[in-house]
């Protein structure tokens, strides 16, 4: 089993207990140490270099989501996973954004924290389940009533896996391994999919196979 | 009501002052005229009877003189032979004497018409005596005639001369006494005349200085209120703007209280429910069963206080910016009702001031909240534009419209009232059928 230090960092007491409590449970995590905002965090990160940091959205004196572009920025290996109270888009694109690798709802991290954790230390990604079903909830209304047909029926098998890949925080020489092809022609399903579905960058792939339901 | 009272009785006073002093002056004008008129109409009617009198006086005198010399010629020069028809000039005069008398005008005075008559009666005798004496001349001779005249006809005559000075002393008397009446008269007039002058100029100088003092006083309170309703009408929309800041400033913190504290408090009692789960054994089901329910009551309390913090104020707004902000606001109408809500930024500056992002997103809120209550409309759409000093705000929808001339709601009033303080400018286009545009325009903050 991998071994993975884990920062927390979070405003609230008891909400911190609360994960180190949980993550006691599971030996693979250690709690390294604890931010109560987001200039401890990055400061915190800088010397303890965790493998993840687990930050609230919400914090004074330098909020999670730009504590967690700065620590993205400068340790593109630490994972970090962000806490919210928010199921909104804008906050789980703008986490993505910054860098955040899961993004879980404060209601339900009890239930998903270790799952998040583990992904993100396998190089993947994670969304609460809610966050998925908002996002989908979404994206689902707004084609209904623009009338407009879903773009994903316009991807080829080939486009959907590696999209799926992609958005998994595989690498395009991963994929081409993975799928038996040229980092070329991965490279090439890769700006056709970015094309036909309208994406901007790999924060905004993220977004969209959450929507799907592609990731989790 | 108590404010219009005074103008009231005012109104009476003015009108009641300002009448009675005219009604006065007129009445003193008519006054002095008929006073005057009067005068004149007295003066003239005693210049003409003095006139008549003297014409009378003058006659007679004449008359007299002319009938004296004749009866002092005959008796002197009376003979014998002194032929009758001589008489007959002298009875001629007579007449004359007489019709000058009855020419006097028809006497008032008591004394006068006791003059009158003594002349009448003094004539009459002097008449008496002069036919007597010519009665007598046919007999006597011309020694007698002439004793006669010195004895019975001369001192008669001179009776009558004297009667006749007494008239004429005192006709002009009776003319200088009423000529002193008149002046008398007249001077009363004047008296009167100028008794009521000082009245009317009296108290028409008290009322014109009463009538500026209080025009003046009512200018000045005018002004003063004046002055007073520009500052209270400052006062008010600065009152306003504070109001409003107080209120966003009460909302942000509500929002924050219940987010951090309530909402952090919940979350944290949620993670150590899910730890309690961990530790029930499975098979006693019963005890799950207790926890799901804790669980879920938990996690809608959670819902609650998130969505209430939410309306409030959202927590993008401080925590994302302001475009996040409008794109959650999009999304949450476009998910609670029939209106799909689109936002496109442009150029929009991260390091907004923060009554910025708070006015620009509450005209936002206001406009679709309009837009999805009352435009009937499926799409919506928000553009927020930083360029050229200015950052400009259009929500457009394509509902039904209004005529946008005429309603003007408490909302829009509200979203005014946010950008003129920014001194920006709000405009609303709508026409039925046409959709409705709501435009912003704030000057950039440098």
């Amino acid at each position: 089993m991998i071994q993975a230090t884990v920062l927390l960092a979070d405003d609230h007491k008891l909400m911190r207990r609360g994960l180190r409590l949980i993550l006691e449970q599971h030996p693979e995590f250690t709690v390294v140490g604890e931010a109560d905002d987001g200039r401890q965090a990055v400061a915190l990160a800088e010397t303890l270099n965790p493998d993840i940091v687990v930050m609230d959205v919400a914090m004074p004196n330098l909020n999670g989501i730009e504590a967690a572009q700065q620590i993205t920025g400068r340790h593109p290996k630490t994972a970090v996973v962000m806490l919210s109270m928010h199921s909104d888009e804008s906050y789980v694109l703008r986490a993505l954004k910054a860098g955040a690798r899961g993004y879980l709802l404060k209601d339900s991290a009890e239930a998903d924290l270790t799952q998040a954790l583990q992904a993100v230390r396998e190089g993947k990604s994670f969304f609460s389940p809610a966050v998925s079903r908002v996002l989908l909830e979404d994206y689902g209304r707004k084609l209904r009533r623009a009338g407009a047909e879903d773009s994903w029926d316009l991807l080829t098998a080939r486009e959907r896996e590696t999209l799926q890949l992609v958005a998994e925080g595989k690498s395009s020489k991963d994929i081409a391994n993975l799928l038996n092809l040229s980092v070329y022609t991965v490279e090439t399903h890769r700006s056709n999919l970015m094309q036909k579905l309208q994406l901007k960058g790999i924060p905004e792939l993220i977004l969209y196979a959450v929507r799907k339901g592609l990731i989790a | 009501m108590d404010a219009l009272r005074p103008g009231r009785t005012l109104r009476w006073v003015l009108l009641g002052g300002f009448g009675g002093l005219l009604a006065l002056a007129s009445v003193a004008g008519f006054e002095a005229l008929r006073a005057l008129e009067n005068m004149h109409a007295e003066e003239q009617q005693a210049r003409t009877a003095y006139l008549a009198r003297s014409q009378a006086l003058l006659e007679f005198r004449q008359g007299l003189d002319a009938w004296g010399s004749r009866v002092q010629e005959y008796f002197l020069t009376w003979s014998p032979d002194t032929p009758s028809d001589a008489v007959d000039g002298i009875q001629g005069v007579v007449v004359q004497i007489r019709t000058a008398l009855n020419g006097w005008p028809q006497a008032g005075d008591p004394e006068e018409r006791q003059l009158v008559e003594a002349l009448r009666s003094a004539l009459q005798e002097q008449e008496q005596a002069v036919n007597d004496g010519l009665a007598e001349g046919r007999t006597k001779d011309t020694a007698r005639m002439n004793r006669y005249l010195h004895d019975e006809v001369l001192p008669r005559h001179d009776r009558v001369v004297q009667s006749e000075e007494k008239i004429a002393v005192w006709d002009h008397r009776h003319f200088s006494g009423l000529d002193a009446q008149l002046v008398e008269q007249f001077a009363a007039v004047r008296t009167r005349l100028s008794r009521l002058l000082v009245v009317i100029l009296g108290s028409g100088f008290l009322l014109a200085m009463a009538s500026i003092v209080y025009i003046l006083g009512q200018d000045r309170e005018a002004r003063q209120r004046y002055a007073e309703l520009v500052e209270s009408r400052t006062q008010l929309s600065d009152l306003s703007a504070r109001l409003l800041e107080a209120q966003e400033e009460e909302r942000r913190s509500i929002s924050r209280e219940l987010h951090d504290e309530v909402g952090q408090s919940l979350g944290a009692l949620l993670v150590d429910v899910g730890r309690l789960a961990a530790d029930i054994a499975p098979e006693d089901s019963v005890a799950r069963e207790r926890l799901k329910r804790v669980k879920e009551l938990a996690e809608g309390s959670v819902n609650s206080v998130r969505n209430i913090a939410l309306l409030l104020r959202p927590s993008m707004l401080d925590d994302l910016g302001l475009v996040a902000a409008l794109e959650w606001l999009a999304r949450e109408v476009s998910r609670r009702g029939e209106m799909e809500v689109e936002v496109e930024a442009s150029g929009v500056s991260a390091s907004l001031p923060e009554d910025y992002k708070t006015c620009i997103y509450r005209v936002v809120q206001e406009a679709l909240n309009n837009a999805q209550k009352h435009s009937g409309g499926h799409n919506a759409r928000v553009r927020v534009e930083q360029a050229n000093g200015q950052i400009a705000i259009r929500i457009h929808d394509d509902g039904r419209g209004f005529e946008a001339t005429r309603t003007r709601g408490m909302g829009l009033l509200g979203m005014e009232e946010r950008v003129t303080r920014l001194k920006g400018t709000l405009r609303v286009e709508s026409a039925p059928g046409a959709g409705t545009t709501v435009e912003a325009r704030l000057p950039e903050v440098s």
